[in-house]
């Protein structure tokens, strides 16, 4: 168990504070004990020392009566009074028998020692406890402890009557091991006697000890017996034995005290059982709380656990299995609030999911959402073999009818549609998306091109019946581009781009929808090798051709635009056309757009030098028009060839504005601040609306060549070109004509007021050299397109 | 031994010594003729001033022993008592020892002046007991340790027991120098005291302090 775990942090917790609340228990236990069973003995030894005295006090009485009987034995008294010295001793000896005396002594009335049994011989003297025999005189009796250095004896007095006072005869009863053990057996305590003798050493009387433990007792004791002065009455622990001493009165001589002793251990004995049973219960406890610790730390952890499980497989996007945790307490709540977030998780990241894989006006899948299933399609394609197939979808006439009836209803028509397509749609596989603006795209997962094709006419068919927006009747019509896997490709961009090429083959030829061929990508008019245009603009395969545009009413050449030519090493000439929709599907185009400002602004520049006052007139994509770059490009261009903007016109298809209205007329508004010139061209094919282009900062209008080609011929087309001329002028705009390829038309254009005309008529886009050439000769007849006007 | 003492305070302050303040009157000086017997008067004291009685006193000349004629005594025993307690005998005196009770007594004496016993015996004992040398004999019932007599032997006819005042009177004393002997048996020595006196015709008299002990305790009965 690792210790930062919490729920060994809580075992462990609970287990030390058990341990220290046992150890601590038992230590005060053991403390009061110690202490209890200290002043127990105390106790007993202080009740030892007042059974000592008493039964010193006893045994003084009884002997005194003993001594009392023997004295007055008539026999004895006989004897004492035949004042025979050895027949007194004998008698002293035979009745101090009788009572076991050890001593016994013949004193005369006056107290002179008579006879002694200890010392047979010894000179009569004066008996040597005057003290003793005076309280003797006082009652007949007394008794006292006398010392003699090396022994102790309880000594009785009593006197001898024959009925009066004759003597007293003294008896002499030992203090030896045999009355220590009786007081011992009495106190239950270890009793011994000790008695200095003349030359300071205490000898040790009587004791209740082994032999062997004798002289460590004399050992221990003395420091006490030494400091007896100071003692202090009190028990005190010598060498493990409580022990209290007892002095003795002794009648003359060297002190002597009883020494009363009970070992500490031995008073604790009774304890021990007291403490292991407490010591047990201890050990039961602690085992009790590291089982009950763990059952709860597991109550916790178990599940916090569950817990940590459940939030790693939501933190591994894993909503689905409920949350297991049923309990009431704290982590129930964590578990229900790990519910909630589990759920709530779910629904934001179903909305995130939502906001990131669905298109948020028709609720479609998008884009992204698209070719991940795509991808996932053509993984299980491969690997079970089938076909899929995937068509996109453009609306043709979309940007007319959110020009013309507002976005809010470009949306609602979008959102009908897409309801529209989905009708018709056969399985719960397909999948609808919408791929941004009128872009849908349809992802077939078990179908080969005969299945989609299928789709693509249900999908024409659901969409021919007129949609109603707003009060409105719309007619939509859509063009599809089909591919299938694995004919057409295995990889979702190959796929895509296919079928995008196959969509615009199919508007292109307004066909409904047209299935990818491998000459889209190879037929010779699509020069598609981007490595080929890299590598024309970089070995200047690319060349800027000028057409001159006529100034009708002063028949003067004042403009002249800029058309772009390749002139392919092994191709030969290679038209516009075929190679400017390419650049512009890959992005190319901002590379030759650049290119070719850089080499009109200079040829702008120079021309200026040499005094010809040329306005140059330069085409821009709509993809320029997106290009963050581009103003910034031409201020640089402008200012590196001293050109003025004024002399520049740039010209942008009106339907290169229409796809992206707004940032269209952010760029075009940033051009007209730098002063450059903006024209619309191709003016007329559209769908642009009027207050539109009246809020355009545009200075002139150029009629798209459909309309000028045949308007001698045919009288719409030149009531068109009329109506557009009016147009312009009446927004103050100047208006260019282009396509004049006969004098017809060039005068009718003068007729109706038309400002600048272009075309072949005229003349036709010329290599620089020529161009020069073919000016200079205009220069000198400057009268003749304007007299051919004029005839 | 014996001193005169002026006061009776400084008979009471040297204790343990016997003091006779004797005061004399001579009718007839240099008169030395026993021509007369004089009487002589004793008063004993205990060293408190206390009147001592049953004080054994006699006198002894100092010329010499007188002769005794010696008497007869008697001593009961009566209700586990010697009565009396005191009794003075001339050397050579017989003395009986009626039992008047009517349990047993042994009666004896371990006395160096009279060791005798009488084993226990009830009535009168067949033959009496001499006591032929002068000194205290202390007597005891061997079997009633309670019982005590003191026989005082004296060889001299002047001697006399005090009264319940203490006093006593020596009658029939020829003037003469003489030595006064005083005893009471709670002295603490069997010692008697003694000190001289003279006794002329108008007689003599002293007054005699005792140093003394306590008188026995009578035990109690068992129970």
């Amino acid at each position: 168990m690792r210790l930062h775990r919490l729920r060994s942090r809580i075992v462990a917790f609970y287990t030390v504070l058990s341990l220290l609340i046992s150890i601590a228990g038992l230590g005060v236990m053991n403390f009061f004990i110690n202490r209890n069973a200290q002043a127990q003995i105390a106790e007993e030894l202080l009740i030892g020392d007042r059974v000592l005295r008493r039964t010193l006090s006893d045994k003084s009485h009884q002997l005194e009566q003993a001594a009392g009987v023997l004295a007055a034995d008539f026999a004895f008294r006989e004897a004492v009074a035949t004042r025979d010295r050895d027949t007194l001793l004998s008698a002293l000896e035979n009745h101090g028998r009788r009572i076991h005396a050890n001593l016994m002594m013949m004193i005369d009335p006056d107290g002179n020692l008579t006879a002694n049994t200890l010392d047979e011989d010894a000179t009569p003297g004066r008996f040597g406890y005057p003290a003793l025999l005076e309280r003797a005189r006082a009652t007949g009796r007394a008794s006292g402890i006398v010392s003699t250095g090396d022994r102790l004896y309880q000594l009785v007095l009593v006197a001898v009557r024959a009925p009066a006072v004759i003597g007293w005869v003294a008896m002499g009863f030992a203090v030896n091991d045999s009355g220590a053990r009786d007081l011992g057996a009495l106190t239950s305590l270890q009793v011994s006697v000790l008695a200095r003798a003349a030359n300071n050493d205490w000898h040790l009387i009587a004791t209740t000890i082994d032999k062997a433990a004798q002289p460590r007792l004399k050992t221990s004791l003395m420091p006490l017996l030494t400091a007896a002065n100071d003692y202090s009455g009190r028990p005190t622990v010598i060498a493990k034995d409580l022990t209290l001493l007892a002095p003795l009165m002794i009648e003359n001589g060297e002190p002597a005290v009883a020494v009363l002793q009970r070992s500490l251990h031995e008073a604790l004995q009774p304890f021990d059982q007291l403490r292991n049973l407490l010591a047990a219960l201890a050990a039961l406890g602690l085992a009790a709380t590291v089982l009950g610790s763990v059952a709860i730390a597991r109550g916790i952890t178990g599940p916090l656990s569950t817990l940590s499980d459940v939030a790693r497989r939501i933190a591994k996007g894993d909503y689905s299995e409920p949350i297991a945790v049923t309990k009431q307490d704290e982590v129930g709540e964590l578990a229900a609030a790990l519910h909630h977030m589990r759920t709530d998780i779910a629904t934001r990241e179903a909305t995130i999911m939502d906001l990131a894989y669905r298109d948020p006006l028709t609720r479609l899948p998008n884009r992204a959402l698209f070719n991940e299933r795509l991808q996932q399609a053509i993984t299980s394609a491969k690997r079970s073999g089938t076909a899929i197939s995937v068509l996109t979808l453009d609306l043709d006439n979309f940007n007319y009818v959110n020009n013309t009836l507002g976005h809010a209803n470009g949306d609602l028509l979008l959102q009908q549609v897409a309801l529209r397509i989905q009708s018709a749609l056969l399985r719960q596989t397909d999948t609808l998306a919408r791929l941004g603006g009128d872009e849908f795209a349809i992802l077939l997962p078990a179908a080969d091109l005969v299945g989609a094709r299928e789709i693509a006419n249900r999908v024409l068919k659901v969409l021919e019946a007129a949609l109603s927006i707003e009060g409105h009747t719309v007619d939509v019509a859509a063009s599809i581009g089909i591919v299938s896997c694995p004919q057409h490709g295995q990889e979702v961009l190959t796929l895509m781009s296919r079928v995008d090429l196959s969509m615009a083959v199919a508007k292109r030829n307004k066909s409904g929808f047209a299935e990818y061929d491998v000459s889209y990508d190879q037929s010779p008019e699509r020069l598609s090798l981007l490595s080929e245009l890299r590598q024309a603009t970089e070995n200047d395969e690319l060349v800027l051709y000028y057409q001159p545009k006529l100034d009708i009413a002063a028949g003067q050449i004042t403009y002249v635009e800029a058309l772009l030519r390749w002139q392919h090493p092994r191709r030969g000439f290679v038209a516009p056309d075929e190679f400017i929709p390419f650049a512009e599907q890959t992005g190319y185009i901002r590379v030759i757009t650049q290119w070719v400002l850089d080499t009109a602004l200079k040829q702008t520049a120079a021309w200026r030098l040499r005094g010809l006052e040329l306005n140059m007139c330069v085409n821009i994509s709509a993809r320029d028009l997106l290009n963050p770059d581009l103003t910034q490009h031409i201020a640089r261009l402008l200012k590196r060839y001293g050109v003025n903007p004024d002399w520049i016109w740039l010209e942008i298809t009106e339907s290169a504005i229409m796809d992206d209205p707004i940032r269209a007329q952010q760029v075009i508004e940033e051009l007209h601040n730098m002063g450059l010139h903006l024209s619309i061209d191709d003016f007329g094919t559209g769908y642009s609306s009027l207050a539109y282009l009246k809020r355009l900062p545009v200075d002139e209008l150029k009629i798209d060549k459909s309309f000028v080609l045949n308007m001698n011929k045919d009288h719409d087309d030149a009531v068109i070109v009329r109506s557009t001329i009016d147009l312009g002028h009446n927004m103050d705009l100047k208006v260019v004509a282009e396509g004049v390829d006969c004098e017809e038309t060039l005068q009718l254009l003068g007729e109706l007021g038309c400002d600048i005309a272009q075309g072949y008529h005229i003349c036709r886009p010329l290599a620089v050299d020529k161009f020069e050439q073919w000016l200079a000769d205009f220069a000198r007849a400057p009268r003749r397109a304007a007299s051919r006007r004029m005839n | 031994m014996l001193r005169l003492a002026e006061t009776a305070c400084q008979t009471r302050r040297v204790a343990g010594r016997l003091r006779v303040l004797a005061v004399g009157f001579m009718l007839h000086a240099g008169s030395g003729l026993p021509c007369h017997a004089a009487t002589v008067e004793l008063v004993v004291h205990d060293q408190l001033g206390a009147a001592l009685e049953n004080a054994v006193v006699f006198v002894v000349p100092k010329s010499g022993a007188s002769p005794a004629s010696p008497t007869p005594a008697v001593i009961d025993q009566v209700a586990k008592a010697f009565l009396p307690k005191v009794s003075i005998v001339e050397a050579g005196a017989e003395v009986t020892f009626p039992n008047k009770d009517n349990i047993k007594h042994h009666v004896y004496s371990f006395s160096p002046a009279k060791v005798f016993e009488l084993k226990l015996y009830s009535g009168i004992p067949a033959k009496p007991v001499r006591f032929e040398r002068p000194g205290i004999v202390t007597l005891g019932c061997n079997i009633h340790d309670g019982m005590i007599a003191y026989v005082y032997v004296v060889d001299s006819p002047y001697h006399a027991l005090t009264d319940a005042t203490g006093k006593a009177t020596l009658g029939g004393v020829p003037p003469a120098d003489y030595t006064l002997h005083v005893w009471h048996f709670r002295m603490p020595s069997t010692a008697a005291v003694s000190q001289p006196i003279a006794v002329r015709a108008q007689g003599a008299s002293a007054a005699v302090t005792l140093k003394v002990e306590p008188d026995a305790p009578v035990p109690p009965p068992l129970e």
